[in-house]
């Protein structure tokens, strides 16, 4: 009874962690510039590998390869907050260097 | 002693990630414990330890804010970007924190990324440069909320004044 719950619990995080991953690169095509896109991407990404991460603890053999999954998370997060703001700095950057380069030339 | 603590608590983590990374396997327990303590050696000279030190509560309750609000943030994206309107109004909006310089800052500013509206573009001084995928969003309170608790897994007084002055 109990194992049957458990199964259809990680089925259904399962497949909310997909739907998010879905939902993330939909985010891709309907957004039209790049710090929107970084929105979708990190956001929504970070909860569907949280969702998948949450399904995939129960199978795990050991306490250990459990916190395995958890620590994949927590490095997964770090890199994609890291690159997000290395992104929108680029951004932001290229932005006020364009605004400085029309300037000069009006 | 300060040092030695930092070594301690450093070399500490580095032995439990590296448990975590061979699945617990006891061969592995004795040649692990010989590259944690090169590692810590390596990473107190990389990164001499600040005057910032963690609080164990104040961690655990950044850890179950911070969960709360990612599934929020994730929420919040993917019911923007399923509904046909795309109700997104972006800009950007520059917020003064009152966290000293130094890791609380990129902390805050690391959160911030994931946190429901914002993303961290910019920190220069005390000056955090965010883009917001919604202005009409309570911003200002968002990033009060979230600088309490990282000022609590420092376990950092407010800085009130700081906070009057902005």
């Amino acid at each position: 009874m109990i194992e049957s719950v458990i199964l259809a619990t990680q089925v259904l995080l399962m497949v909310a962690g997909c739907l998010f991953f879905g939902v993330g690169t939909l985010g891709l095509f309907r957004f039209s510039d790049t710090l929107c896109r970084i929105h979708a991407l990190t956001k929504v990404d970070n909860l569907g590998l949280g969702f998948i991460a949450l399904a995939l603890l129960p199978l795990a053999p050991s306490t250990a390869a459990g916190f395995k999954v958890v620590l994949i998370w927590i490095v997964a997060l770090a890199a994609s907050a890291t690159s997000a703001h290395l992104v929108a700095r680029a951004v932001r950057s290229g932005e006020k260097a364009g605004i400085e380069k029309d300037s000069r030339n009006d | 002693m300060h040092f030695f603590r930092a070594f301690c608590l450093r070399a500490g983590t580095f032995y439990l990630v590296w448990w975590v990374m061979t699945e617990g396997d006891s061969s592995g327990l004795g040649p692990g414990a010989a590259i944690v303590v090169l590692v810590s050696i390596l990473s107190c000279r990389l990164y001499p330890p600040s005057r910032h030190t963690l609080h164990p509560v104040g961690a655990l309750a950044f850890a179950g804010f911070f969960i709360f609000r990612s599934v929020v943030a994730g929420a919040d994206v993917a019911r923007r970007l399923l509904s046909p309107s795309l109700p997104v109004n972006p800009g950007y909006l520059t917020v003064r924190t009152s966290l000293p310089a130094g890791g609380p800052r990129w902390l805050l500013a690391n959160t911030l990324s994931l946190m429901p509206g914002t993303l961290s573009v910019r920190l220069r001084g005390a000056g955090l440069e965010l883009h917001c995928l919604d202005l009409d969003l309570p911003i200002d309170e968002d990033v009060r909320s979230t600088e309490r608790k990282v000022a609590g897994v420092f376990g950092l007084k407010e800085a009130k004044a700081e906070e009057g002055a902005s």
